[in-house]
């Protein structure tokens, strides 16, 4: 069968809610499909049994033409058996394409997928296009953020994994959309790896993924002062703390707040980089954020660069008296 | 009990050559263990120390001057370290790199119970290569592991953390074990390890020894390719606030209000 279609890992949670980041890559999809034609967009979607039809028709809104589900009562968010359904599914509906977003479930999918289809898989994506050979070009950053790569895989399917937050969702007018349910035999799977104990972990700190406004503290920031004055500021904008790799190695923040390649791509609103210096691999994980406003005393720092408003001083002499200034 | 601890040499990211197509020249680049690797010698290590008759090897891909990292591995405690290193093995991608590793397991290492991987290396992989080794193997892979609990009757029991839940995990052996850099604090080398780490001979194996053939690895055995290399430069037009200007955190606190809809 010739592969036909861009196939998406329907991450979901152990309720069934979808993973944002799967409608921004069928989003992104969309455009992908005016350029390659005739390209069905099927998200396949793995879960226990249950009521899929507002999931369907949510997809569908953003483009989606094909759900593909596989629904059985032995699985669940847990990934275990994911990797292995989903290398069947793409089996089934051959694809020329398959985007996954790169969470730590979907990465694990991704290489499982790429490994057993003998293909390529380019990893956390900046932007996918297509070149003249009808190719995917997925780009990304290389070499620790310093340079930006295209990569092409000639191999089909064509993978790519895509971080959260890098494309925007779309909605679109009018697209039909199926559900397909899919039958796939768990039992086949030899279970090796066994959940003894799963704790939920109380999070203390604001999601910085969904936030409308990010405060982030760079290594000119991270001591005990600094990091007072930003969560104050945060707190009078409603918004979370997040800190690039200097901060977190310092012990101010923690994993779930770093900002960047090595940590998370953002989008806020707002976007305030106290002290930050800008390095690249720090601004590929900022640059889809609406207005970014950066404070910094070295008027040479990269970060005025990448950023709308700029301000040369001392951050803790303007964190001092900017809340004040902000509750008049 | 075999374990053995796939390490990799990473570039030093503040000096970066490239070769004509494209791939980073690690010849002309200097060259540190990846920092979570040394944790992954670690958690074996620490099996060893509690399991009597334990052997663990440090496996490295990568040209000659790789040794270095072995090196330091033997003299941290390790008992064996190889090098695999073959022309024909420079330019591989994700892909290639699994088949190699895991061709190696199956022609050298067959009776391993344990592979450990460091989650991922700083250079721009992004912790494929040890879900891919494990599904070239068959062997269940646990990853993002922050704590090795304990081996009992050949379980493997361990702790998965993450920033939202953590998952206490068993998994049958053989497997593949990825850990993150919480896991521990690395010993420092001992004196008595640099005696052995240089004399020590590190067996080489080239493409012959994984059983593989040419078009398997390399820049022939990886399907993607990178096409075209350029410096990212999407600035802004960055507006100042003229910090002389008395009324400059007001116009600062105006700026904000502004972009957050006040």
């Amino acid at each position: 069968m010739e592969p036909n279609g861009i196939l998406i890992y329907g991450e979901t949670d152990n309720n069934g809610k979808v993973a944002p980041v799967v409608f921004e890559l069928v989003s992104k999809s969309v455009e992908l499909q005016k350029k390659l034609w005739n390209q069905r967009i099927m998200v396949c979607i793995i879960n226990k049994r249950m009521h899929f039809d507002e999931t369907v028709k949510q997809l569908g809104e953003y483009g989606c033409n094909e759900v593909l589900i596989v629904n059985d009562d032995r699985l669940s968010d847990f990934e275990n058996y994911h990797s292995e359904i989903f290398t069947e599914v793409a089996k089934k509906y051959p694809p020329r394409i398959i985007l996954i977003g790169a969470t730590e479930k979907g990465k694990k999918v991704a290489s499982y997928t790429a490994t057993k289809l003998e293909t390529g898989l380019t990893a956390d994506c900046t932007n996918l296009d297509t070149n003249e050979y009808n190719l995917l070009l997925s780009t990304r950053p290389t070499f620790g953020g310093q340079l930006t790569a295209d990569i092409v895989c000639s191999t089909f399917p064509q993978m790519a994994t895509v971080q959260p937050n890098v494309f925007p969702k779309v909605k679109q007018n009018e697209i039909k959309v199926s559900a397909t349910y899919n039958w796939i035999d768990v039992s086949e799977i030899k279970k090796k790896i066994e959940i003894k104990e799963r704790t939920v972990k109380k999070v203390s700190t604001k999601d910085i993924t969904s936030a409308d406004v990010i405060v982030c503290a760079g290594a000119g920031a991270a001591n005990e002062y600094g990091m007072t004055l930003i969560y104050e500021l945060a707190q009078k904008l409603n918004g979370a703390v997040a800190g690039t790799r200097e901060t977190f190695e310092k012990g101010f923040i923690t994993k779930a707040q770093q900002i960047g390649q090595t940590g998370k791509t953002v989008a806020p609103k707002l976007y305030i980089a106290v002290g930050v210096s800008g390095a690249s691999q720090h601004i590929a994980g900022i640059k889809n954020s609406g207005k970014i406003i950066a404070i910094n005393s070295d008027k040479n720092a990269p970060i005025f660069k990448y950023a709308d408003i700029g301000i040369v001083d001392d951050l803790f002499k303007v964190l001092a008296k900017l809340p004040d200034e902000l509750d008049k | 009990m075999n374990i053995v601890v796939f390490i990799k040499q990473v570039p030093d990211t503040n000096n970066v050559k490239w070769t004509e197509n494209n791939n980073i020249d690690r010849t002309k680049t200097e060259s540190i263990i990846n920092p979570v690797d040394r944790q992954a010698v670690e958690a074996a290590l620490e099996i060893k120390d509690k399991c009597e008759g334990t052997c663990v090897t440090a496996v490295t891909m990568g040209p000659k001057k790789a040794k270095s990292i072995l090196q330091e591995a033997i003299a941290t405690g390790v008992d064996e370290a190889v090098l695999l290193c073959d022309s024909k093995f420079a330019g591989s991608d994700t892909c290639a790199t699994s088949k190699v590793l895991s061709a190696i397991i199956k022609t050298k290492f067959p009776n391993t119970d344990l592979i450990f991987f460091g989650q991922s290396a700083i250079d721009g992989e992004t912790g494929q290569t040890g879900y891919s080794v494990a599904a070239r193997l068959n062997l269940p892979v646990i990853s993002h592991i922050n704590e090795i609990i304990g081996i009992e009757n050949n379980v493997l029991s361990a702790c998965s953390e993450n920033e939202k839940e953590k998952t206490l995990i068993n998994v049958e052996l053989p497997a593949v074990v990825c850990v993150n850099n919480y896991i521990n604090r690395p010993r420092l080398p001992k004196i008595e390890g640099y005696i052995k780490a240089k004399d020590y001979i590190y067996p080489t194996y080239t493409l012959y020894d994984t059983g593989l053939s040419e078009d398997e690895t390399g820049i022939k055995g990886s399907p993607t390719k990178v096409s075209h290399v350029f410096k990212a430069e999407d600035g802004r037009c960055c507006r100042f606030i003229n910090t002389e200007d008395e009324n400059c955190i007001i116009n600062l606190a105006n700026e904000i209000k502004g972009a957050i809809g006040e």
